[in-house]
């Protein structure tokens, strides 16, 4: 005991900074969009067709066209790595939370729409966080890790807490399949008014692999309404940080991020 | 190629049984030292077949019974009256197949809850949207009641105070001490059977990954074994070498993130510290290996996506034996800690003689006498690369499965360094797979939590009629019921944790 006590001591500061940093190089990241042009029109489908998520679409109406939905993206790396052209790239990025559903859906040479304005500035300084899982354990153990010393997000300011009364916002992870729509609906029922819906992750942000079944598990859109949406599958902890950060409106989540 | 490891003999033998006569059958089989794997049923056109996989723990192969019940029939005489293991099993073909095992002694719902609607048998059908749209009439569940002067019910979930997964304990206390605990889960039932059954092979492997997303790469093994061993392949060994150390990583990850969550939970917040960031440590190996911390997405039937060159591989098995160092420094912390483990002996005792009766795996099963591991049984060549034992206690208790999990990923970290540090590039072409028709294929693996099974069996086209998963929670979670009580109900989530079993895993 007294040696690995030492040991402890010993220890040299662990907490992770500076923060939301990208991803290290090893790591193969979501896919993102390049100004390189897709070569569609040419017959080329390598994206899509080893997409089992459905993530890409294409289109030649206009000039070839990709849309990629980093809602529905099982972060696999097949189309970074198949695509002849690099329009699609692998991006390490963890500011990947965004404000509305669509921002999550990346087209080649079109910007998105400005978000609508919507800060809730009343949670700048604090945010007091309710978690609920349904389904995606990976995602439960990212958010654990958010706030072991490594990220450690309550040097933001944010905590996790057991009662949904004492939430500000409501974190969900998981595709909601039937037999968790009542329980959640009946937590976000619990919070008190203003109160924040986060989906994290690609499972809670569209049912993944398994929207569309009869558990009806297709995100947390079909139950509740998110106010952020954080892609990942799982998403890494800074990816969930930057998405509580967004909540909050904290000025560390406005940069380089998706949303104009 | 190589010596061929005995789980993935193929074809793998099937035999039909009588229906009648399968009880009596299974009772032999278990009292000659074999495991009932899994228990599960099937559609044919001649009616439903009950199918059994019964594991030889001695000689480490793996035998398939089919059962055919007549045309029409809904029923059959249970199993569990004399064969324990089964119980959860029929409880889940009660509800995913509407096949009734008479004499059940405690027939209720699994994973299909009342807010479906009624006659939905999700794999005995296909559930189309009208039949969902139907009213619902189905029977409320009814917890067993705890009759008696004093006692009271404290119901606890689906949403849990922490950050963990979905499910009903319904405790009946006497005071503060647990008199019975009865569990219910299903909130996370998504439907992953009927998924892989209608699914393009390619996606399979996404969809087992997202089986119980925690277990990614054990149930990646697993489902790359099952196809191999139905399709009569094998990848060549550099890859399965890979591929058990990336087993062994996700077990050292996870059993130090729980030892440190069982530090939590005893509020011994330094521990809980210390061991969160030598999982941070774990997963940044898994990340430079596999270009992701859950390792998902490159474990594949025949392959191995984005193979690490060999610098990163040797550079990963330093870093693995470095860490190894610090664990074993860490470890006493909690084990070596008079206040901790007064906490900890003696709570969630596990009887050896029920651990037996209800087929418990893993580390629960280890910290209780039972001396089952799929990697000794099975007998993986890569297994041989060191000397290694797995940890037998007989305690049964909250610091028995601490101590087992301790050593456990002590020795992962080993495995997985001296393995790593071997591993030499191949290049494995991905070819398509041809699957023989009206045959079965399994992976068998020893996943953090224990014996991981995969099921695959195709109908005469060749197509996958059935895709079953028995994740190794399913046969423990009856015990953790058992195990809580007689305790205090404020220490069930210390309890809870020694075990750390997977509600996404069991619910499917």
């Amino acid at each position: 005991m007294l040696p690995a006590l030492l040991n402890y001591l010993r220890g040299a500061r662990q907490t992770r900074g500076p923060v939301l940093p990208d991803l290290m190089d090893v790591n193969r990241g979501l896919p993102t969009l390049t100004s390189s042009p897709c070569i569609h029109n040419e017959g080329c489908t390598t994206c899509a067709d080893g997409c089992v998520s459905d993530a890409i679409s294409l289109s030649t109406e206009d000039t070839a066209m990709v849309t990629l939905d980093l809602g529905k993206c099982l972060a696999c790396g097949h189309c970074t790595h198949a695509c002849p052209t690099g329009t699609i790239a692998a991006s390490r990025i963890t500011r990947t939370a965004v404000r509305q559903r669509s921002n999550l859906v990346l087209t080649a040479g079109v910007t998105s729409p400005p978000a609508a304005t919507n800060m809730r500035e009343m949670f700048r300084n604090s945010l007091v966080v309710r978690y609920v899982s349904t389904g995606d354990n990976a995602t439960d153990m990212e958010v654990n890790a958010c706030m072991n010393p490594l990220f450690d997000a309550s040097r933001f300011g944010i905590q996790f807490t057991a009662s949904p009364r004492f939430a500000d916002a409501l974190l969900i992870g998981g595709p909601v399949p039937l037999a968790m729509h009542e329980p959640l609906r009946a937590t976000f029922e619990a919070m008190a008014h203003p109160r924040l819906v986060i989906a994290a992750g690609m499972q809670a942000v569209s049912g993944g692999l398994f929207t569309g079944g009869y558990t009806k598990a297709d995100g947390v859109g079909k139950v509740l309404q998110p106010d952020i949406w954080i892609p990942g599958n799982p998403p890494h902890p800074w990816m969930i940080i930057h998405g509580l950060l967004l909540a909050m409106g904290h000025p560390l989540a406005f940069a380089n991020q998706l949303d104009p | 190629m190589s010596d061929q490891p005995s789980a993935l003999i193929s074809p793998i033998p099937l035999e039909n049984v009588p229906i009648l006569q399968l009880r009596a059958r299974l009772k032999t089989e278990l009292s000659d030292g074999n495991r009932l794997g899994l228990l599960t049923a099937m559609s044919s056109p001649n009616g439903s077949q009950i199918i059994s996989l019964l594991v030889q723990t001695l000689s480490g192969g793996v035998r398939v019974l089919i059962s055919q019940l007549p045309h029409d029939a809904a029923s059959y005489a249970s199993l569990t009256p004399d064969i324990p293991q089964a119980h959860w099993f029929e409880r889940e073909i009660n509800d995913m197949w509407g096949i009734r095992p008479l004499g059940h002694p405690r027939l209720k719902s699994l994973v299909i809850h009342d807010t479906y609607p009624d006659n939905l048998f999700p794999l005995a059908q296909q559930v189309s949207p009208a039949l969902m749209r139907k009213r619902n009439n189905r029977a409320a569940y009814r917890f067993s009641v705890v009759q008696g002067n004093g006692v009271y019910e404290v119901p606890v979930g689906p949403v849990h105070a922490g950050i963990i997964e979905p499910g009903h304990f319904r405790f009946s206390c006497l005071g503060e001490v647990i008199e019975n605990l009865e569990i219910r889960l299903g909130y996370v039932h998504r439907g992953v059977e009927e998924r892989l059954t209608n699914c393009d092979w390619k996606a399979m492997r996404h969809v087992v990954e997202a089986a119980s997303s925690d277990t990614a790469a054990a149930n990646a093994v697993a489902h790359a074994q099952a196809i191999e061993s139905l399709a009569g392949v094998q990848a060549p060994p550099d890859i399965q070498r890979l591929r058990s150390a990336c087993v062994e990583i996700e077990r050292a990850a996870c059993h130090i993130g729980d030892l440190g969550g069982i530090c939590n939970d005893l509020g011994f917040g330094a521990g809980s510290a210390a061991f969160a960031v030598l999982r941070g440590t774990v997963l940044g190996i898994a990340e430079m290996i596999t270009g992701s911390r859950f390792m998902t997405g490159v474990i594949v039937p025949l392959s191995h996506r984005n193979m690490p060159a060999k610098p990163l591989c040797t550079a990963a098995a330093n870093r693995l034996h470095e860490c190894r160092k610090q664990l074993q420094s860490t470890i006493p912390l909690l084990l070596q800690n008079s206040s901790a483990i007064e906490r900890m002996e003696g709570m969630g005792v596990m009887k050896h003689s029920l651990a037996q009766d209800f087929g418990l795996v893993g580390p629960a099963g280890r910290a209780s006498g039972i001396d089952y591991d799929v990697r000794k049984v099975f007998r993986l060549p890569e297994y041989d690369c060191m000397e290694w034992q797995t940890p037998n206690l007989y305690d049964g208790d909250v610091l028995a499965r601490a101590k087992v999990r301790a050593t456990e990923a002590t020795t992962a970290l080993d495995l997985a360094s001296v393995m790593l540090a071997s591993v030499t590039p191949v290049s494995a072409p991905e070819s398509v797979v041809e699957l023989p028709a009206d045959s079965a294929g399994v992976g068998i693996v020893e996943a953090w939590r224990g014996e991981l099974i995969h099921l695959i069996l195709t109908n005469s086209d060749g197509v996958v009629a059935r895709y079953k998963i028995k994740d190794p929670s399913f046969n423990n979670w009856t015990a953790l019921a058992v195990a809580a009580r007689g305790n205090l109900l404020s220490d069930f989530p210390l309890c809870n944790k020694s075990f750390g079993l997977s509600y996404s895993g069991t619910d499917l």
